[in-house]
């Protein structure tokens, strides 16, 4: 049984919200990547560690204001990243981005270890956001209600997008921001200050990465290790459609993905009640992404340089 | 014979070959012009890296572009890279023989093929060594050697003798000299050192800036006016 | 330098084989006297990890590709062959060359957009194709005994109840079975080695450390690059084979996503260059974890592990532990024999 258009339109803003978060990790991501050529595996666990320490000062101690958890989330990922990027940045700043991609990978087991041992998964856990509850439960659209934080997460995805934008190409910051992402030797020996440009590119990822984790977990209202961490494979869909380049076409890419996904939801019953489609939905981010590249496709470039190890 | 005949290359916003015509006869013919000049560029379109903008060229009477870039190598076109590119997890032996492995001829007499070539580049260490180890001298010649492996019917050098000291680029020289009457090979020579372009090419062209300024005999093209003049500058510049 | 038959073989290179023929044979025939059952299957599993290491170690550490969806290749030939052996009554060698072919196959299709790109971008969409894979199978789940393309009925419409797996007539029992994995696994890897000794491997080597120089030496690197994939996994869809028999039943939860980038770490680990490297990576991958949990440790710590090996190599060991352990044996039997020329020299005059 097919569902009718409005059946559909019910799943739209949960997969625009959701597809925000994606694309606003997305872009933390690409950023990142094009300042300190490090593709950044571990993005997902690293919100989820600080979605669990929210947890845990929320629910286990009494003197915790909620948010001040939730802040502690934000800055938790900030000092993860910065510490990965000071200790290790310099180790593998002369090899090439796989190697430095996989480095994160081992960050990435690292963390997926600790989370799972400490918070194991016999117990449910979520932390749920203020702003589900706020002022009438969000706001009406037809006869569809759309939570705060759904919006709100839009527009901080849209905020952070165009305040990047904007942000690369009119600050003086930003512009060495560009410099390093194009030649670290050289821009280095034009004075910038590269060390300091990248620890910051680190440190407001790292920002940008535990509020994400905040975000998604209120909106998937889940807390558990293994699905956080991969999620971020979607957000490495958008980016990959972006090219690991263009901020705006990850967001929007991720967009496209949070409300694919989202909506099959809606197919439940279709095309039979024991096989629908919706249970494919979590191939979304696959699908899109391999099919993206197909045909977006890429001319072969050919480089001289030696492949480094 | 190689017919090159208005070949233009454009790429972002440059154009590295401008309307280039020349002809290249047989035996060893130099390609010379200052950096920049177009000359990798005119060798990345051979090898079939670059595709131009317009223009033919024909070798031996074929249409080269039309030929796939791998078949090149088969057809019997092989060339030598500025930045050696010997494969060096692979030994000496390996590396030459994987040119003639891809460039067709019996499974035969392939062995006895390799190592003429590594003899006739005149190098004498084991075949079986990596190519890891060796100084530049070494590596050098094995990049040669897999440019004569076999029986090319043309072989792009590029600046072979960059970097190498005297006795070195002698003795490429005299390899180079040979390799016309003993593999019958067309030779297309880039070099900026210019006793080794006078010591092996019997005629030279020159590119500047992607056009060709003179072509003819060595010896009256690297007397010529212009030519000095691209390399030097003007009198006004200097 | 000995001649046999033709071949040039080094004496080292020679010793070196016999070495390893022993240890094949200590393995294949001693080992699983002087163990448990239990451990049998471990070391069954683990050598079935191998392969699928193999395969991994030949694209990423030979042809300079990575990918993350070997586990979910794995995951294909295992559920071809479980399907096969219930819907039929093909020999167990027949079925184990089918799941390869049909691996080998799917292999070829996620190779072709590895020949538009390289690097990362080619890491991340193998990543997306795992997904894929992965999820498909947790919907469509395993065969298991039931009828229809899928082979897959609720237990309770089973005709006949619920069977496990078949096996090899010759090697029912576990230890049989052991046996029987070795053999096919070091015929895998004699395919792999074959394959890196002659054309493909010379091709291989040239494509990862500069493809214009393999253009202009003639190598067709679209053929030779889906040849790599196409031989990856049909191994790895021969492992999984071989992973159905070893198993008995399967289930989509024992091929988690996780589970292809805990692979690239173990083998990153092992050391990619070798092919000793893949043994040590089965060997971590499976052995590891069984024994932290014998001992009573929780078995995330192996997760932890893995992690910090991963690091660990990367910034200082790139050819992993099978590049290491030799380098490290070698510079302690030197301490070790200056040590005793020492001692010799302080006895020596007073003797």
């Amino acid at each position: 049984m097919l569902p009718t258009l409005h059946d559909v339109l019910q799943f739209v803003p949960l997969g625009l919200a959701v597809g925000a978060v994606y694309g606003v990790s997305g872009v933390g991501i690409v950023v990142l990547y094009r300042t300190t050529g490090v593709l950044n595996f571990a993005y997902g666990a690293i919100g989820a560690l600080g979605v669990f320490i929210a947890f845990d000062l929320i629910n286990k101690t009494s003197w915790c204001p909620d948010w001040l958890a939730y802040l502690a989330t934000v800055l938790v990922g900030g000092a993860i990243m910065l510490a990965y990027g000071l200790v290790f940045g310099p180790v593998f700043a002369a090899r090439d981005p796989l190697v430095k991609a996989a480095a994160t990978l081992g960050l990435m087991l690292i963390l997926l270890a600790a989370m799972s041992w400490t918070w194991p998964a016999n117990e449910v856990r979520a932390v749920p956001l203020p702003s589900d509850n706020w002022h009438n439960y969000g706001y009406q659209i037809g006869d569809i209600r759309v939570s705060w934080t759904k919006i709100i997460a839009l527009l901080f995805a849209l905020g952070v997008t165009a305040g990047t934008t904007v942000f690369l190409r009119y600050t003086k910051l930003g512009t060495a921001y560009r410099a390093v992402a194009n030649d670290r030797e050289i821009t280095a020996t034009l004075g910038v200050p590269v060390r300091f440009v990248e620890a910051s590119a680190w440190l407001v990822s790292g920002f940008v990465c535990g509020a994400s984790g905040l975000l998604l977990s209120g909106l998937i209202n889940s807390l558990e290790a293994a699905t956080l961490t991969f999620l971020v494979i979607s957000s490495l869909a958008a980016a990959l459609i972006g090219r690991l380049q263009s901020l705006w076409v990850t967001l929007f890419a991720a967009l496209v993905i949070g409300v694919v996904e989202s909506c099959l939801q809606a197919f439940s019953l279709w095309p039979t009640e024991s096989q629908p489609l919706a249970q494919y939905r979590a191939m979304t981010p696959f699908v899109i992404a391999i099919v993206a590249l197909l045909v977006l496709g890429r001319r072969r470039e050919l480089t001289l340089s030696r492949a480094a190890h | 014979m190689i017919e090159v005949e208005g070949l233009t290359v454009r790429f972002g916003g440059v154009t590295p070959i401008d309307e280039m015509t020349v002809s290249f006869a047989e035996g060893n013919c130099g390609l010379i012009g200052p950096n920049g000049a177009g000359k990798t560029t005119f060798f990345n379109v051979l090898s079939g890296f670059v595709k131009p903008a317009a223009g033919s060229i024909s070798v031996f009477g074929e249409d080269l572009l039309k030929m796939a870039d791998y078949r090149r190598s088969r057809w019997g076109l092989r060339r030598t890279f500025q930045q050696e590119q010997a494969i060096k997890s692979l030994s000496v032996f390996d590396n030459v023989a994987m040119v003639r492995e891809h460039s067709g001829g019996s499974g035969g007499s392939r062995r006895a093929d390799v190592l003429d070539a590594l003899d006739f580049v005149g190098l004498e260490i084991p075949s079986r060594t990596k190519v890891e180890g060796l100084g530049m001298r070494e590596r050098r010649l094995v990049e040669v050697a897999r440019a004569v492996v076999g029986k090319p019917r043309v072989i792009l050098l590029d600046e072979p003798g960059a970097g190498l000291p005297d006795e070195e680029t002698e003795h490429l020289g005299s390899v180079i000299r040979r390799i016309p009457e003993q593999l019958g090979s067309l030779v297309i020579l880039v070099e900026h050192d210019m006793s080794l372009v006078s010591a092996c090419c019997e005629t030279t062209a020159v590119l500047d800036f992607g056009k060709l300024i003179a072509a003819g005999p060595t010896a009256d093209v690297l007397r010529n006016e212009h030519v000095i003049r691209a390399y030097l500058g003007t009198e006004e510049q200097l | 330098m000995t001649r046999i038959r033709g071949f040039e073989i080094e004496r080292g290179q020679a010793v070196r084989a016999v070495v390893i023929a022993g240890l094949f044979a200590l393995a294949l025939f001693a080992v699983p006297e002087l163990i448990g059952i239990y451990w049998v299957k471990i070391l069954t599993a683990a050598a079935i990890y191998s392969v699928v290491a193999l395969g991994l170690g030949l694209l990423y550490g030979r042809v300079g590709m990575v990918s993350l969806c070997q586990v979910a290749l794995l995951a294909v030939g295992a559920w071809t062959a479980t399907r096969l052996l219930y819907g039929t009554e093909l020999p167990f060698p027949i079925v184990l060359l089918i799941a390869g072919v049909v691996t080998g196959v799917i292999g070829i299709v996620v190779g072709l957009p590895a020949l538009r790109v390289s690097g990362l971008h080619l890491a991340l969409i193998t990543l997306m194709f795992a997904g894929a894979i992965t999820l498909v199978l947790s919907v469509i789940h395993f065969p298991n005994g039931g009828g229809g393309f899928l082979g897959q009925v609720s237990l309770g419409e089973l005709q006949g109840g619920f069977r496990i797996i078949r096996r090899p007539g010759i090697a029912t029992s576990d230890p049989a079975y052991y046996r029987y994995t070795l053999i096919v696994v070091a015929l895998m890897f004699l395919l792999a080695l074959w394959q890196i000794a002659s054309k493909p491997g010379r091709a291989w080597a040239a494509i990862r450390e500069s493809e214009p120089a393999a253009l202009a030496a003639g190598v067709n690197i679209t053929q030779y690059k889906l040849w790599a994939f196409a031989l990856a996994s049909f191994m790895t869809g021969v492992a999984g084979g071989l992973l159905a028999g070893n198993a008995g039943a399967l289930s989509p939860v024992a091929f988690p996503t996780q589970d292809s980038i805990v692979l690239l770490a173990v083998v990153l680990m092992g050391g990619i260059y070798s092919l000793w490297g893949a043994v040590v990576a089965g060997l971590l991958v499976r052995l590891l974890p069984a024994l932290l949990e014998n001992w009573g440790v929780s078995i995330y710590v192996s997760l932890l592990l893995f992690g910090i090996g991963v690091l660990q190599v990367l910034a200082t060991a790139p050819g992993g532990l099978a590049d290491q352990v030799p380098k490290d044996l070698k510079r302690l039997g030197r301490l070790l024999s200056h040590g005793f020329g020492r001692r010799a020299d302080a006895e020596g005059p007073a003797a």
